[in-house]
Parts: structure tokens; C-alpha cells; sequence
């Protein structure tokens, strides 16, 4: 009854590289390279003078000035991904299945900064309702994914769930529901977070005694996603099929119900569920930021449900700790691992997450490499 | 006002209707609709109001909008709240 | 056989009442909750009135969460969830037990969390530590304040979709239980009132002064409203099992997406959303007895949600009224408000009524929006209709449970 999803192509924007290869071609790479000088974004202070951002994303350059000017930097950063995945998969999106499609997006609270700023306008304005009409749907959550329905003719379920690091597999889910009840044929899915002043001052203050954190970061990452058992006559293997997806809700670390054996709970259910034996996962693509009792949900559960020695390749180390973008970078992460490697094709991989909160989530993945070798798209 | 002095007036308002539609300032004339030229909705036709109430510190009833349909009306609209004669 | 999902339990924090029994109360009284602003300095403002729960008590409301760790938005949301589960009288340690979870809905998460770190930020500049609201400004903490009050493991999903977001909780959780995801579900919404949205609202021109009044000749506009909405949803079977009294059945529910403009609605996009409603319900238009409308009281909404309902029921529409009369426009938390005012009328009959209406609007004469008293009739299925900034629809159709 319940649909296993295919992704059928996907677009990234993060610190790591923008488009699906030149991601690639950075996790294949050594090592993390440094974060970049953020002093020159923004006229605030900021908390450090270096994070995983992308200092010279204009959304200009990407989609044109008409209709971009009043995007906040989360919408702006979403639609730009959607279209990379939509340039990327070789499902056809026209007139033909408009209110078939739709889009499930991930966030934490949308923009931060847009919903702050407004806020800040009413405080230091001459007259506090002075503020801009043409900047307050920026302050409302569904913005992104309201934009990306109008720029992309995306006329069918359109959903944006506020899940901050369990944002990602949140949205898959949904956009999942979606699919196997008959709601919808395929949805773009993804998630975003932004770097401004706000997020990171927030970010930096969520755990200020971690010395070892990864610097803030942002990005977005979207799949187009469909039925694996859909009508592919014609069509290229997909990218991935996510076998499994399941979430549960524990205590923050150190409190009870503890959030490892939640998570090892979860893990087991969401290989039980994709039929998968523990001992063939691959690959696990971790949340780890360097904030040693998050870290440690992860590892544990891990321990306790993978024997042997899985890969683990904690993304942001590359991405930064990308709060609602994070979930969706890590997926981006297994997709990259499988694009230009056909001798990967068909191997398992895991997703985990966990939140401060203690919402924790695992996904099960299978990936391809794209036919040719190339990593190249058609 | 001298003319000079309203001509400043207008060329500052020309660039505030610009911006807010995303176009070149020597793109909005004094008498083209902006909705037959610039695709204008009612959210950017508040916005035009809005800027301008803040930049010259004036109220503009919102029921002035629907009058508001291209640069010399909406400068004639703000010359009146303005007190500009 | 297929699971069918039904309504056991009704959790409403409203301006008009907290709780089932003073929420029906004030429907059919048809009370106004609009006061005076209280929860921000609204002095500067040229409009000074909301929908504010002023009387909104967390600690006495919850068992379990420390309401100092909590933003306002989540308490509203865990103290509804938490009236539902009373109200549907299921023993909670037998809930903490099952596969359960919560799916909420909202439109501005903790605005007043939000609000409160700016505004340190103004004042004190950006160094100074944000401290415990650095926590506690993510808006899926809205879903997991549910969980964690009620001890559930489950799922608790956030959805974030604007002014319909409770359709789209509610219709999330119908399909978990559905599909036998879940066998619990808590669902709605919550909000709270912020001085970013009340400016923002006034500036586009669409806040009113004093009273709200939908489909009213001289509408002008939204008060702001807040507050929290939950249901609790089961298997009719489970319900019968238990022995529980069933409000209604949730019978299904459409969504769609404008894709035209962030902030003008679609009459036609509205219209072939209801139309989906309808369909994945499996009712007829014909079979809708009762439409509680979004009717924001903007003359823009209202008209356009009058033709899209023309559209779909022609000559033959149902009473419509809007409840938002009453308690102004609880963003988030409004479709679930709907949902709860729906199950009511199907359970005990009754249509809530749209108060403040003096005259007709011309354009619009030939609906009945139940003009300022409720009516005393039987429902047996009703349209509960959700739309959004972003253009996102939501409408939920909910029925008697036979």
C-alpha cells in the first residue's frame, strides 16, 4: 500500500559545490576544504568571520532579475535548486500533468532573517506598520515552496514542513503519502536553510561549549520524486529508490526516553522495512556536527544496529551544519556517492538524524550511477 | 514648488516605481499603465504606495490605489497628500 | 476492509473558550473574542484589536512539559492535544503505548519566540546571548511539544502551509490511520499573535478595525486571531471498541496550489480543490450540508471564495458561515478551529453562525451565511475549507459516522 519513491534526478546548492556533479566531485575529494570568509555578506556582526556559505549566490545569475528582486535568500536558494532538479530527471513536467505535481519542502522556521527583520522594522520605525507589503509573504514559512509552485507551474500538493535536521526524511515522507494515496504523481522534495546573521548567531548559541563544531552553514538540495513502480518505458534507471523511511520522537540527549535507543529502534525498523540485512549497508551518511552528545545518538545507534564497518561519512564536514537544509544535503550526499560510480550500483545506504529535541529519523536508499559512467545527465 | 524641484520629485519617484516592478527607471514613462506594461499586481501597487508614504512621510488613503495606474498619476496623487502645489 | 477514521476527541484553546464544552458554548452564542491587544505594545498601530487567549493557561493546562521551555506557539499546541486526548477519554498511558504520533499545523511557528530574540537583538545588540529562545524558536517544535506532553514515540510532523495548515495536519493523519500507519492521531494547528504579521497585514490593507465580518456588504478586512486546535482522530473501530462518543467521521480531503500568485487566491484553482475534496471524499456536492468557510472577512477572499463555491454547488449551496467572526483569523490554528466547529455540527447539530453581519454584500445575495445567530438543524456532512498565502487550498470534508 505504501509506495517505495524513486528519485529520478535531483539539484544541490551548498558550500560543497552547486549542481549534482560538482557536489560529487567534492565528497569524492580528500578532504573538507575550508569554510569561507563571511565577513563582506552582511552589514550585522557576525558570530565568526567564516562558515560553509555561499558567498556569491545571486539568484540573478541563476533565474534572471524579473521576479527574483523581493525573494528571500530560503526562497531564493529552494528555487534554484528546484530547477537543477528539474533540469536533471528526465520526468517530463508540462501542462499535460501540472495538477499532478507538486512539492514538499523542508525548513525550519522559513526565513529567519525575512521574519526577524519585519519584526526588527516595527520596532525602530518612525511609525511602527512602515514596513514593506511586498516582504511579508517572505515572513510566512510556506514561502519557497509557494514560489517554486508559481515559478515551475507546480500546480499539484504543495507542502512545507517545518522539521529543522528531521526536516529532509519529514518531507520524503509526506511527499510519500502523498504518492501512494493517488494525491499526486510526483513531487518536487527537498529542504532549505539560509545563512544570515540570525541563523547563525542562533546556531552558535544553541551550543556554545562545543568546541569542535562544524561552522554554520546553508544550502538546499531537491529531488523529483515518483513511484518506483511507476511506468518507466522509455526512461533511464533511476537515481535512487528510497526503500525505507522512519522517524520517532524521544527526549533530548540525556533525558528519557533516550533518543540512541530510539534511534536504534528506529534504524531496525526502517531496515526491517526495506527488506534490507544490516550487514549490506554500505554506506551511512550521518547528521554528526561536532556537538558531542548529538554525535553520540548517532554513533550509539549505530553501534547497536550495523555490525561490521559501515562507511560513515558525516556530511557536515563538508556542508556545515546546515540545521533544515542538513537532512536533505546527506541524501544529496548518497545520491553523489552513487552518481559517477557504476561499481556502487545497487548498494545500500543509511541516513540518519537526530534533533536537539530528540526527533530522530532514518532513511534507506539504493542507488545508481547515471548509465554512461560520466555522472552526466542526458 | 518650483518645476525644477518637481522634476527631481519625479525622477525620485520614477526610481521608486521601478524598483519595485524590477525595471529600468528610463522603462517606466509618465503615462504607460503599469498593468499593461509592467505586469503590476496589487501587492507591488501597495508596495509603490508604501515606499513612498515612508519616503516622504506622508498618508496615502488606500482607496487612492485603484488611481494609481502609472507615474504622472501616482505623482499627481502624492503631489496632493503632499502638499506639493 | 478498509480503516475509516473518526473523531473522538476535540481540543480547542480559543479566544472564544478553551475546551469542547465552552467552545460549543460560545458558537452557538455566537461571542466575539476580539479584545484589545495585550501581547505586544500595539500603541503605534492604527488598528489595536485581535483575537488573543487571554486567558490561556499552560501550567494548568499540561501534565508534562516544563511551559519555561516552550514558546507560546507549542503550548498552545500541547495544551490543545492534550484536551483532545481528555476529551476522547483514552486512557493515556494506553496511548503513550500505541503507535501514535501528532501532525500540526501552523503559519508563523514561535513568532513570539522570534519576536522576543529581535527584539534583544535591537536593544542589545547581536553579541548578546539569545539564551534559552535560541532553543526554542524552530517551529517543529509545535508537533513534538504534542508528543512529549502526551508521551508519544510516534511520528510528530510540523506542516507548515500558512492559513490551511490545519487541513493539510488533519489530512496527513487521516491517511496515517488510514493506511495503518498509525493507530492515534492527534491533528490541528496552532498560532500566536505577533506585532510582524499585525503590521504586515495592516500594511497590505487587509486588517480591519474592530469587528470582523465576513461576506458582510461593509467587510474590511481580518482581525488577528490565535490560539490552538486539536482533534483526536482513531479507527472507527477502535472508537466502537472503546465505547468512545464519536463527533464525526473524517471522510477525506483535497489539496492543491494556486501556482499563480503568493497572496490573490484562484476561484478556479479554489473551486477544482473542492472539487477534489469531494471526489477523494467519496460525497457528491449535492450531499454537503453545512460549509464552513475560510471567509477571512477581506472583500478580496470572500468574493472569490463566493464564486468558487457558486462554481462548485450553483443554486443549490449550502448555509455558509464563517466562524472567523468570532475569532478572528487564527493563521494556522484556523482550519483546525473549522474542523472542530464542523465536528460539533454534525455531533450536536447546530450551525455556527457568522455574527457581525449587517447587510448583505450585493454581489452575493443568493448564500446564507447564517447571519449572526446559530441555527438549530441536523449536519451530516460538512465542508471545512482552508486557503493560503502561497496559494496553498486545503479543504477537509467531514460526515456523520453511521
Amino acid at each position: 500500500m505504501t509506495a517505495t519513491l524513486a528519485i529520478s534526478g535531483w539539484g544541490v546548492l551548498s558550500a560543497a559545490g552547486t549542481g549534482a556533479q560538482e557536489f560529487a566531485g567534492t565528497l569524492a575529494g580528500a578532504a573538507p576544504s575550508r569554510a569561507a570568509d563571511v565577513t563582506a555578506m552582511f552589514e550585522e556582526p557576525l558570530p565568526q568571520d567564516r562558515a560553509h556559505a555561499l558567498v556569491g549566490f545571486d539568484v540573478r545569475a541563476h533565474l534572471g532579475r524579473k521576479g527574483t528582486s523581493f525573494f528571500d535568500r530560503s526562497t531564493a536558494l529552494a528555487l534554484v535548486a528546484c530547477g537543477q532538479a528539474l533540469a536533471d530527471t528526465d520526468l517530463e513536467v508540462g501542462e499535460a500533468n501540472t495538477g499532478r505535481v507538486g512539492i514538499a519542502l523542508g525548513t525550519t522556521t522559513g526565513s529567519l532573517k525575512a521574519s526577524s527583520d519585519y519584526s526588527r522594522e516595527t520596532l525602530v520605525n518612525e511609525k511602527s506598520y512602515l514596513v514593506n507589503p511586498i516582504l511579508f509573504p517572505n515572513t510566512v514559512m510556506n514561502c519557497a515552496s509557494g514560489q517554486a509552485a508559481i515559478w515551475y507551474k507546480l500546480k499539484g500538493v504543495n507542502a512545507t514542513i517545518a522539521g529543522g535536521p528531521l526536516a529532509a526524511l519529514s518531507a520524503l515522507r509526506y511527499a510519500r503519502n502523498a504518492i501512494s494515496r493517488g494525491y499526486a504523481d510526483a513531487l518536487l522534495v527537498g529542504a532549505v536553510e539560509e545563512f544570515s546573521p540570525h541563523t547563525a548567531w542562533l546556531t552558535e548559541q544553541l551550543y556554545p561549549e562545543a568546541a569542535g563544531r562544524v561552522p554554520t552553514g546553508e544550502g538546499a538540495a531537491v529531488f523529483v520524486v515518483e513511484a518506483a513502480d511507476a511506468d518507466r518505458a522509455g526512461r533511464r534507471q533511476p537515481d535512487a529508490e528510497v526503500l525505507a523511511l522512519e522517524v520517532g520522537e524521544f527526549a533530548p540527549p540525556g533525558e528519557m526516553p533516550d533518543p540512541a535507543s530510539g534511534l536504534a529502534a528506529v534504524i531496525r525498523r526502517a531496515l526491517a522495512a526495506a527488506d534490507v540485512n544490516a550487514a549490506a549497508v554500505e554506506l551511512i551518511v550521518t547528521g554528526e556536527s561536532g556537538v558531542p552528545e548529538l554525535d553520540a545518538v548517532e554513533r550509539d545507534a549505530i553501534a547497536a544496529t550495523v555490525p561490521g564497518a559501515p562507511r560513515l561519512l558525516p556530511v557536515k564536514h563538508f556542508t556545515g551544519e546546515a540545521r533544515a537544509a542538513s537532512g536533505a544535503l546527506q541524501i544529496a550526499a548518497v545520491l553523489a556517492h552513487h552518481r559517477a560510480d557504476p561499481a556502487r550500483d545497487g548498494a545500500v545506504s543509511v541516513v540518519t538524524a537526530c534533533s536537539p529535541d530528540g526527533s530522530v529519523g532514518a532513511a534507506v536508499l539504493r542507488g545508481w550511477s547515471r548509465g554512461d559512467g560520466t555522472g552526466q545527465s542526458r | 514648488m518650483s518645476e525644477n524641484a518637481m522634476q527631481t520629485r519625479v525622477e525620485e519617484i520614477r526610481e521608486i516605481i521601478a524598483d519595485v516592478l524590477e525595471v529600468e527607471p528610463e522603462e517606466v514613462s509618465e503615462t504607460g499603465l503599469f498593468s499593461e506594461e509592467h505586469d503590476v499586481d496589487s501587492l507591488r501597487a501597495i508596495e509603490i504606495l508604501a515606499r513612498i508614504e515612508k519616503v516622504y512621510k506622508i498618508d496615502i488613503p488606500q482607496e487612492e490605489l485603484p488611481k494609481m495606474v502609472c507615474l504622472k498619476a501616482v505623482c499627481e496623487i502624492v503631489a496632493e497628500y503632499a502638499g506639493w502645489v | 476492509m478498509s480503516r475509516r477514521v473518526v473523531i473522538t476527541g476535540l481540543g480547542p484553546v480559543s479566544s472564544i473558550g478553551t475546551g469542547v464544552a465552552a467552545f460549543e458554548t460560545a458558537l452557538r452564542a455566537g461571542r466575539s473574542g476580539i479584545s484589545p491587544i495585550s501581547s505586544f505594545d500595539a500603541s503605534g498601530f492604527p488598528h489595536r484589536n485581535a483575537g488573543e487567549v487571554t486567558d490561556f493557561d499552560p501550567k494548568g493546562l499540561l501534565h508534562t512539559l516544563d511551559v519555561d521551555a516552550w514558546g507560546r506557539t507549542s503550548l498552545f499546541a500541547a495544551a490543545a492535544a492534550r484536551l483532545a486526548v481528555q476529551d476522547s477519554g483514552i486512557d493515556p498511558d494506553v496511548l503513550s503505548g500505541s503507535r501514535a504520533g501528532s501532525s500540526m499545523g501552523t503559519t508563523s511557528g514561535e513568532s513570539q519566540v522570534i519576536e522576543a530574540i529581535t527584539g534583544q537583538w535591537v536593544r542589545q545588540g547581536w553579541q548578546q546571548s539569545a539564551g534559552a529562545p535560541a532553543a526554542q524558536y524552530p517551529a517543529s517544535r509545535l508537533a513534538v511539544a504534542v508528543n512529549r506532553e502526551l508521551g508519544l514515540t510516534g511520528e510528530a510532523i510540523t506542516l507548515s502551509t500558512a492559513c490551511s495548515a490545519s487541513n493539510y495536519a488533519l489530512g496527513y493523519a487521516y491517511d496515517q490511520i488510514l493506511t495503518g500507519a498509525a493507530d492515534y492521531m492527534v491533528a490541528g494547528g496552532a498560532d500566536s499573535v505577533a506585532r510582524w504579521a499585525h503590521a504586515g497585514f495592516f500594511r497590505l490593507g487587509a486588517l480591519t478595525k474592530e469587528r470582523c465580518s465576513p461576506f458582510d456588504a461593509g467587510r474590511s478586512g481580518i482581525l488577528h486571531g490565535e490560539g490552538g486546535a486539536a482533534l483526536f482522530l482513531e479507527t472507527l473501530e477502535s472508537a466502537q471498541a472503546r465505547g468512545a462518543n464519536i463527533y464525526a467521521e473524517l471522510l477525506g480531503y483535497g489539496l492543491n496550489c494556486d501556482a499563480g500568485h503568493m497572496v490573490a487566491p484562484d476561484p478556479v484553482s479554489i473551486a477544482a480543490c473542492m472539487r477534489l475534496a469531494h471526489r477523494n471524499a467519496g460525497i457528491y456536492a449535492s450531499d454537503v450540508d453545512y460549509i464552513c468557510a475560510h471567509g477571512t472577512g477581506t472583500p478580496a477572499n470572500d468574493a472569490v471564495e463566493y464564486r468558487a463555491v457558486r462554481d462548485v454547488f450553483g443554486h443549490r449551496t449550502p448555509p455558509i458561515s464563517s466562524i472567523k467572526s468570532m475569532l478572528g483569523h487564527a493563521m494556522g490554528a484556523a482550519s483546525g478551529f473549522g474542523a472542530i466547529a464542523s465536528a460539533l455540527a454534525i455531533h450536536s447539530g447546530f450551525l455556527p453562525p457568522t455574527i457581525n453581519f449587517t447587510a448583505a454584500d450585493p454581489e452575493m445575495t443568493d448564500i446564507d451565511p447564517v447571519p449572526n445567530v446559530a441555527r438549530q438543524t441536523r449536519v451530516d456532512v460538512v465542508q471545512n475549507n482552508g486557503f493560503a498565502f502561497g496559494g496553498n487550498n486545503a479543504i477537509t470534508i467531514l460526515g456523520r459516522a453511521t
